[in-house]
């Protein structure tokens, strides 16, 4: 029997699997238990006697020339060893991940109120914290602009000067003839949505802690998403080969996108002063430095027209996308991709024309969070849907059923979706499983005295892997030892969702056979083989995949091993839960047969590199291939809102995805659980409050509020409609980001069920809420 | 998160001549109690001292008891101890209601009464509660003692008439029959939050008719406030829902609210009328 190497041969064999051991079951993860005892170890845990302590100095002004950074005040305390500037970084100071237009350190320009100027290393806290408000800015301040709509027009005031435009990026969707939909269209919505920003509140602020050894190489434990991207910017920095840098993400509170942008930075920042330094340096962010400095959620205004006929069905949309993306680009034109590529929702749309903008303004950045500019165009997309099939006089689960993208339909982009698309019979089932006509039907007619219960549905749609032809890939390496135990080593992270804790074991056990607690992850480590960020959705879904080739070969070269050794057929091998049984006579442990293996000299060390296949999109003509795979939501939410005080309360959300296979039913759930909070917390309460001059001024947990357990709802167990994608662990796809997406759009339909008045700008805080009951109050 | 506090000399004298003494030597010294306030502040340095003299074990400051006519509550009382108290569940249901709102469970175990009242917030859940009982509050300073009126003891944003050095012993409540009482508090979440507004009332009614009436509010002025204007609307009057909505008028003209980030002043007026309105129907018992 041939030893099975090929990715695709061997992801196609584990996904027909069928009855599963651990797999589609819900494992215990492995890490609940230290966390729970308050063990498990986060970057400061690693703080040892007589390391150096660093903060960030930030910019007081939102847009100024530097004339010179004073930080003589600073250095008169003994124990502030040194401040750090751009003009120490030995290579290059140029960090911008989409285009090259941020620094790590403020130079020539402040372009934020927040923005990192300097770090300030000194023995201890107290004297670092005080001497951070001894580096002052000599500036030559300039005028700023707050709003994108009118940094887009100007010419006169510029962020960037060498762009000679305010406008950083632009994307474009165009599919048929819009003109002839909406000529076409018996009738036609058109909106002006506005969202807003969200900061993340991960529970662990950023820290890094770089350790220097005696060779110039260096090691830095970090609160980041991707260790291999934090090893390319620290080379970049420092300029040290990558070979030099290694990076290790420990257990991470939270990161929810806010830790894949800031990460490699307060990487890069803590190895510049321990590089001049030779002393290991702790770089903590405080909750309020973080706040300032950190990209968040992008603001966005949504133009939004589109047209229906009578049959109902969608004859053309055509958006205009413009998300305020701060100071610097960051991650902001993948960003506005992903939102353009999504503009039409999950829908058959026979014309579309989608315009995205991505525009600086002298604010925080905008960057990755959990959606990835998908909520923002969903919610614009979704209260159009409800729109139309109010004018239209359709049940808008129907109107949306009609619409619904199935196997063979093309997208907005013009790609044909060959397979995996459960969304049609997820929204069917979940329309029957929560009763939503009979409520929708009692609350419309029950639209009377203080409290209006409304009830309303949102569906959305988001891409599996990096939009348009962007590389994509994963990898990993496994190795089993001589005693049978078992070493798998990824890139990927665990900060709070748990993949490397609990599908990634489940996975490994599954193909070699072996027993789950055989299996050690080792996970967020530059010394794996580059696996891709932890974002995105993919720590199992493209994360995972390499963990399937690899472990996929280790059991096949076991398998073909077995057969020649015993001389049976492959079918006569069975290899599960650490039990091996061969023909009808031979049978042995799991550790026997490594045992074995090793003496006869079976290689049980594997890679597993997938490179993922795409097709080609084309900027110019907007059109070609997005992505490799949709996962698919679809949420019912009810409400209840109170019109004299205008307070909105969650009582319930039904949630159905159309994820493809389930590896672990209560990882997804706490998925699911967690985003629908994160969701609420956005539309109801979650909101900025920039001052005059740019500041941040709810900087802190007493004034930036978040949802506690007051404000969860019964959340319903999820309806799982498995479409498998071809080439995802046993065809698993990305569950992570899938319940945020559609909570804005569900929310505010239900809302405006209950009040029968439309809200289009979030977030719908009490007080615009009632701005509006107000009237219905009398 | 790394953050520690500025470097501080700490004291935890066992009396109160001993806490006094130390207020009193200790340039730049202040009260601690639970911390809940103070230790936040002091992390974001909005609050810069050299010592700290702790009085949260001072015997002195603790318990609450039943004097007989009145009600006294050590000022180091901790929160939580306040909501399983028998003496004030019975004689002090308003006081219990607005504290069952404030925080968490927690925060709750370390904060104290005192604590709540001389941090004076425009926003302290205490503070209705005990205007509306007409609370007499006891300090003491190397002069001795003196009583403050509870309408007395905030006299501006984040100030209160306590001289330096002088500590916050008691307060004493003199025990009256009320036949109703509300607390209604409106905050940005469901809970563990500071107000937007909230509104506190007693009310005494006998035979459909208001005897006696209080109404008290927090975070509508730079201090917690009565409404005078509008207890005298309702004082002598008989229950209807048309005097409850007189009242409750007057009440948002009473209020001189700010903007902030939890609030415009326009809603938190708006709402000084809408919850006025829920504590009164409740209080006069017409909910
Ligand atoms: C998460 C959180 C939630 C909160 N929620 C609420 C809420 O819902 N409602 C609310 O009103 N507050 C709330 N607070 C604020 C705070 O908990 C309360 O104000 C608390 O009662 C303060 O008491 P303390 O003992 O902790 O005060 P401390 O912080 O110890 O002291 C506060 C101030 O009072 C002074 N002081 C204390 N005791 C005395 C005394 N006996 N004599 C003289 N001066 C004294 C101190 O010097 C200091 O200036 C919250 C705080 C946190 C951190």
């Amino acid at each position: 029997m041939i030893v099975v190497e090929d990715p695709r041969t061997l992801i196609r064999r584990w996904l027909s699997a069928e009855s599963c051991i651990v797999v589609g079951k819900s494992i215990e993860r492995s890490d609940s238990l230290e966390k729970a005892l308050g063990r498990a170890r986060f970057v400061e845990d690693y703080l040892e006697e007589g390391y150096l302590f660093a903060r960030l100095a930030l910019a007081k002004a939102p847009h100024a020339r530097i004339k010179k950074i004073d930080y003589s005040k600073a250095l008169e305390d003994p124990k502030v060893l040194r401040v750090f500037t751009y003009r120490d970084i030995p290579g290059e100071n140029q960090v911008g991940y989409a285009v090259p237009d941020q620094p790590l350190l403020a130079e020539g320009k402040v372009r934020y109120y927040g923005e990192a100027v300097a770090v300030v290393v000194g023995k201890d806290p107290d004297s670092v914290n005080s001497a951070v408000e001894n580096v002052f800015l000599e500036i030559e301040p300039l005028p700023a602009l707050f709003d994108p709509l009118e940094a887009m027009e100007r010419g006169d005031i510029l962020i960037h000067e060498s762009l000679g435009s305010n406008i950083a990026f632009r994307t474009k969707v165009r599919k048929g003839d819009v003109e002839e939909g909406f000529s076409k269209a018996d009738v036609v919505v058109e909106n002006t949505y506005r969202t807003h920003h969200q900061e993340h509140v991960y529970l662990e602020p950023e820290a890094a802690l770089a350790i220097p050894d005696l060779e110039n190489r260096m090691t830095v434990i970090a609160t980041i998403q991707y260790p291999h991207l934090g090893q390319k910017i620290v080379s970049k920095v420092l300029g040290l080969p990558s070979s030099y840098i290694k990076i290790i993400a420990p257990y991470i509170g939270g990161g929810f996108g806010g830790k894949d942008d800031e990460g490699p930075l307060v990487a890069a920042r803590a190895a510049l002063a321990a590089y001049h330094l030779r002393r290991p340096v702790l770089l903590y962010y405080t909750r309020e430095d973080s706040i300032q400095t950190h990209p968040k959620r992008e603001a966005t205004v949504i133009k939004y027209k589109s047209g229906a006929s009578k049959d109902g069905k969608l004859t053309a949309i055509e958006v205009t996308i413009i998300h305020d993306s701060g100071a610097y680009a960051n991650r902001g034109p993948f960003i506005l991709w992903r939102a353009t590529m999504h503009a039409s929702g999950p829908y058959y749309v026979p014309n579309a024309k989608v315009d995205g903008y991505c525009v600086y303004t002298n604010k925080v950045p905008q960057g990755s969070f959990r959606g990835f500019g998908n909520p923002s165009v969903q919610f614009a997309a979704e209260s159009q849907m409800d729109q139309l099939a109010e004018k239209l006089g359709l049940d808008p689960v129907e109107f949306r059923l009609n619409n619904m993208l199935r196997v063979g339909s093309d997208t907005i982009t013009g790609q044909v979706l060959t397979s995996s698309v459960g969304i049609h019979e997820a929204l069917k089932k979940l329309s029957a499983v929560s009763n939503w006509r009979v409520k929708r039907l009692e609350y419309s007619e029950r639209r009377t005295g203080r409290t209006r219960r409304g009830i309303g549905v949102a569906v959305a749609w988001h891409g599996n892997s990096t939009s348009r032809a962007v590389p994509d890939w994963s990898n990993s390496y496994i190795h089993i030892s001589r005693d049978g135990s078992v070493n798998v080593y990824t890139g990927i992270v665990e900060m709070g969702q748990g993949s490397p804790s609990s599908s990634h074991r489940q996975l490994v056990s599954e193909i070699l056979g072996c027993p789950i607690d055989k299996v050690k992850v080792v996970f967020g480590t530059t010394d794996a083989p580059d696996t891709g960020a932890t974002h995105a959705s993919r720590g199992t879904s493209v994360g995972a995949i390499g963990i399937v080739v690899a472990a996929g070969r280790i059991r096949s070269r076991l398998e073909s091993f077995l057969s020649e050794y015993y001389n049976v057929q492959r079918e006569e091998i069975k290899i599960s839960d650490g039990v091996v049984i061969v023909g009808n006579k031979i049978k042995m442990s799991w550790e026997e047969l490594v045992a074995l293996a090793y003496s006869k000299g079976v290689d049980l060390s594997a890679t597993g590199y997938f490179f993922l296949p795409k097709g080609t999109f084309d900027d110019d003509a907007g059109r070609g291939f997005a992505y490799p795979a949709f996962s698919f939501i679809a949420i019912i939410v009810e409400v209840e809102v109170d019109i004299y005080t205008g307070r909105v309360k969650v009582l319930e959300v039904h949630p159905a995805l159309a994820i493809g296979r389930v590896i672990n039913p209560d990882a997804v759930k706490t998925q699911v659980e967690g985003a629908i909070i994160q969701g609420i917390g956005y539309t109801l309460m979650e909101k900025l409050v920039f001052a005059d001059d740019g500041r941040i001024v709810n900087d802190n947990l007493t004034d930036y509020v978040i949802p506690t357990s007051h404000e969860t709802p019964v959340i319903r167990n999820a309806i799982f409609v498995e479409d498998v994608w071809d080439y995802g662990p046993f065809g698993a796809k990305g569950v992570g980001e899938m319940a945020f997406i559609p909570m804005p759009a569900a929310i505010a339909n239900a809302v405006s069920h209950a009040l029968g008045v439309r809200i289009t700008e979030l977030p719908l805080t009490p007080e615009k809420v009632y701005s509006i009951t107000k009237q219905l109050v009398g | 998160m790394y953050y520690k506090l500025p470097k501080i000399d700490y004291y935890r004298p066992k009396t109160l001549d001993e806490a006094i003494r130390l207020l009193r030597e200790i340039d730049n010294s202040r009260v601690i109690a639970g911390g809940t306030d103070l230790l936040v502040d002091m992390k974001t340095s909005r609050v810069r001292v050299r010592a700290l003299v702790d009085i949260s074990s001072i015997p002195d400051l603790r318990g609450i008891e039943d004097l007989g006519r009145t009600i006294r509550i050590g000022a180091a009382t901790r929160l939580q101890e306040l909501i399983e108290s028998n003496v004030v569940s019975q004689n002090l249901p308003l006081l219990k209601a607005a504290v069952e709102s404030m925080g968490s469970w927690q925060i709750r175990n370390m904060a104290t009464i005192g604590g709540n009242l001389c941090n004076a917030s425009p926003a302290a859940d205490t503070a209705p509660p005990l205007l509306a009982y007409d609370a007499e509050f006891v300090v003491i300073g190397s002069e001795g003692l003196r009583v403050i009126p509870s309408t007395k003891f905030f006299v501006g944003y984040r100030k209160t008439a306590l001289n330096p050095c002088e500590i916050l012993k008691e307060i004493l409540v003199k025990k009256s029959e009320w036949s109703g009482w509300s607390y209604v508090k409106l905050g940005r979440r469901g809970g563990f939050t500071l107000s937007v507004v909230a509104v506190a009332v007693l009310a005494k009614v006998i035979d459909g008719v208001v005897y006696d009436v209080r109404i008290a509010l927090n975070s509508v002025a730079p201090v917690p406030i009565r409404a005078y204007k509008a207890e005298e609307v309702v004082r002598g009057k008989r229950v209807s829902w048309s005097l409850i909505e007189e009242a409750a008028n007057t009440v948002a003209g009473e209020v001189t609210p700010i903007d902030d980030v939890r609030s415009t002043s326009w809603y938190r007026r708006e709402m000084s009328y809408q919850l006025a309105k829920d504590a009164l129907a409740k209080a006069l018992g017409v909910a």
